[in-house]
């Protein structure tokens, strides 16, 4: 019985798999013959064809690499310390009870703050964190993910730390365990959901976040930095070589974050 | 009452603790980074003393003596890596010279106020004479008020001028559409004679017709750009506004083959094989001189993509606007501004404008990337960006 469902379950996700892969494949073919063009009434300057945009991709391997690896890496760094932060937070306002309503709401309101508008004004605060151009300007870039990113994990570790289930409490209560063991053995391992639901958030949020925060930075360089650049300088091949990078690396990110779900939480619910 | 309180000072004490955190998270990053920097200050200490001392004897400080080359200044600017530009296709001289002098071209990315050149993250700064350069000199609102305590370096002294700010159009508008073209090179020529003649009352105009700065810049950009417009690169006058100089076209286009770089092997190999005729055409300018030719225009409702926002920088159209020299050749134009990352070429390739102003090296990367696109007046002479640096007191 339990096996047929599994098989089930299995066909049902290659057929999710399936759809999207042929939707895309037609997707290419339509663009790559031009059809696509014809449809939009756009011109391949505009939308060049998707042969090019690949061929670009590979003939500039390392200057891509060098970018990528800038994204990445700022992406990563404030989706780190972005997320530790979040997470303490959270705990701070489950151990205050009384005052963590009120800090996560604030938590909250700065990340509503529009990134573009804390990138430029970073890039001035960080200006004495280093000598090297690169460096601060990698600084003040990861300041605005981590940002972005604290949010989403704070209120999630939040209702993590919280949502018990009604019975549970109870019981660490009647076996008279310490608020610590509580912590430790009930709170803690009830948040690792929602530490997910709140990473399916800020993995895509980190990357859009690292990109934009590019285009301020003092260092030219980054994937999204490179959208803009060949873009004013009406390079729309190139420009769309980054952005299919930049897909990509969403893409692979959001993968790897699914793949490290199903590992973490297998068998849950 | 009491509970409001108590989330009250919940929201300070998680603002407070927040802050802490970041700058905790901060700290453990910033240590590696301050031992591998103060080691490189250390090395760049000892250059900057040792040139110093080379060049320069009498006086000696952070910034550069006022009678230093601007050889030694752009080495040791660009060994500091404190050399600034906005890139987007305005850095082409900047690399030129770097490289005349052997240096890296890397430069940093110049923000569009000068508080970077104020803090000295940059030492050697882009400034266009007409307008960052006034900012940086001048007191008025918006300026910095450094007056005679910097100095520049120019590009076109320095034989790495590149041409600016042009009008263009697609080829195939100006084939379509000759008459209108060369009505409109005429007009806005009336217009820009007349601009250079009274500065002063352009500014004015521009100032009124919207304007992105203050009047009294207006007045200082109206009279740098009359000079951009009436001298050559040479420092020669210009008599005939709006010539296509073909000597500095050809420096233009050799400097642009050589230090744009373009990612698009299709776009590269196309930039190498571009000669001037690929995006210059003389004969509208030609024919709007003589003015006997000028026949109807075919299309008389016409607009214009600026650069950058409204100001004396483009005094010329607004003036033939405001003096009805656009009205008396038959044409009806609006004037659209630009600004930030608006790109003037891909507008007037895709047919929302008519014609643009952009600098010569956006039209030489544009063709290369696969556009159409012709100068058909060339109205600055010569090159208006300069890197600007703090003289020692």
């Amino acid at each position: 019985m339990k096996k047929k469902r599994y098989l089930r379950w299995d066909k049902q996700s290659a057929t999710t798999v399936l759809y999207p892969v042929i939707f895309g494949i037609l997707l290419l073919i339509l663009w790559q013959t031009q059809l696509l063009h014809k449809l939009l009434g756009a011109d391949t300057f505009a939308l060049p064809l998707p042969g090019r945009i690949l061929r670009i991709i590979f003939d500039n391997g390392p200057t891509i690499i060098e970018n990528i690896k800038a994204t990445v890496m700022v992406a990563v760094g404030g989706l780190f310390f972005g997320s530790i932060l979040g997470y303490l937070l959270g705990i701070i306002a489950t151990v205050f009870p009384k005052w963590g309503a009120g800090g996560l709401s604030i938590a909250s309101a700065i990340s509503a703050v529009p990134i573009i508008a804390i990138a430029p004004i970073l890039n001035n605060l960080t200006k004495d964190f280093s000598d090297v151009a690169n460096v601060r300007s990698m600084f003040a870039k990861t300041i605005v993910v981590t940002i972005t990113c604290t949010a989403a994990m704070s209120i999630n570790a939040y209702r993590g730390l919280n949502e018990l289930k009604p019975y549970s409490l109870d019981l660490m209560k009647s076996y008279a365990a310490s608020k610590l063991t509580v912590f430790l053995k009930l709170r803690i391992p009830n948040s690792v959901p929602y530490i997910f639901v709140a990473l399916r958030v800020s993995v895509p949020a980190s990357i859009i976040s690292a990109l934009v925060s590019e285009y301020f930075a003092e260092f030219i360089i980054g994937v999204g930095r490179q959208i803009r650049e060949n873009i004013v300088l009406a390079q729309y091949a190139t420009a769309w070589a980054y952005i299919v990078v930049a897909c990509a690396i969403g893409i692979i990110m959001y993968g790897i974050l699914l793949a490290a779900e199903g590992a973490l939480l297998k068998g849950r619910k | 009452m009491k509970k409001r309180t108590g989330s009250l000072t919940a929201a300070a004490l998680t603002l407070a603790l927040t802050t802490a955190a970041l700058s905790g998270c901060s700290s453990a990053p910033e240590k590696e980074t301050t031992i591998a920097t103060t080691v490189a200050e250390s090395t760049t200490g000892k250059e900057t003393v040792a040139t110093e001392g080379a060049k320069e004897s009498a006086s000696t400080g952070k910034y550069y003596s006022a009678d230093a080359k601007a050889k030694d200044i752009v080495e040791d600017a660009a060994k500091k890596g404190k050399v600034g530009n906005w890139g987007l296709g305005n850095e082409y001289e900047v690399q030129a010279l770097l490289s005349k002098y052997g240096q890296n071209t890397a430069f940093l990315s110049q923000a569009f106020d000068m508080d970077g050149f104020d803090d000295n993250s940059i030492l050697l700064a882009s400034a266009m004479t007409y307008n960052e350069l006034g900012l940086i000199k001048n007191t008025y609102q918006g300026g910095y008020g450094y007056g005679d305590t910097v100095n520049f370096i120019d590009m076109n002294n320095e034989g790495v001028a590149m041409l600016e700010d042009n009008i263009f159009t697609t080829k195939e508008f100006a084939s379509a559409n000759p008459n209108t073209v060369k009505a409109f090179v005429s007009a806005s020529m009336k217009g820009w004679e007349y601009a250079c003649a009274n500065p002063k009352e352009a500014a004015e105009i521009v100032f009124n017709a919207g304007s992105s700065v203050s009047s009294e810049h207006q007045a200082y950009m109206a009279e740098e750009v009359k000079k951009l417009v009436e001298t050559d690169t040479k420092g020669n006058k210009v008599t005939e506004l709006g010539k296509l100089d073909d000597e500095a076209l050809q420096q233009t286009l050799d400097l642009a083959k050589k230090y744009i770089k373009l990612s698009d092997s299709t776009a590269a190999e196309k930039l190498q094989t571009l000669t001037l005729d690929d995006f210059r055409d003389a004969s509208y300018w030609n024919d709007a001189k003589d003015g006997s030719t000028l026949g109807k225009p075919e299309k008389a409702d016409v607009s214009i993509q600026l650069k950058w926002l409204p100001q004396a920088q483009f005094m010329g159209y607004y003036v033939a606007a405001a003096k009805g020299y656009y009205k008396d050749a038959g044409l009806n134009v609006t004037i659209t501004p630009g600004g930030g990352d608006i790109g003037e070429t891909t507008a007037v390739n895709s047919g929302q404008v008519d014609f643009g102003v952009t600098w010569d090296a956006n039209l030489i990367a544009a063709n290369a990337g696969g556009m159409n696109l012709i100068a058909v007046s060339q109205v600055y002479q010569r090159s208006g960006l300069v890197l600007v640096y703090k003289k020692n007191k």
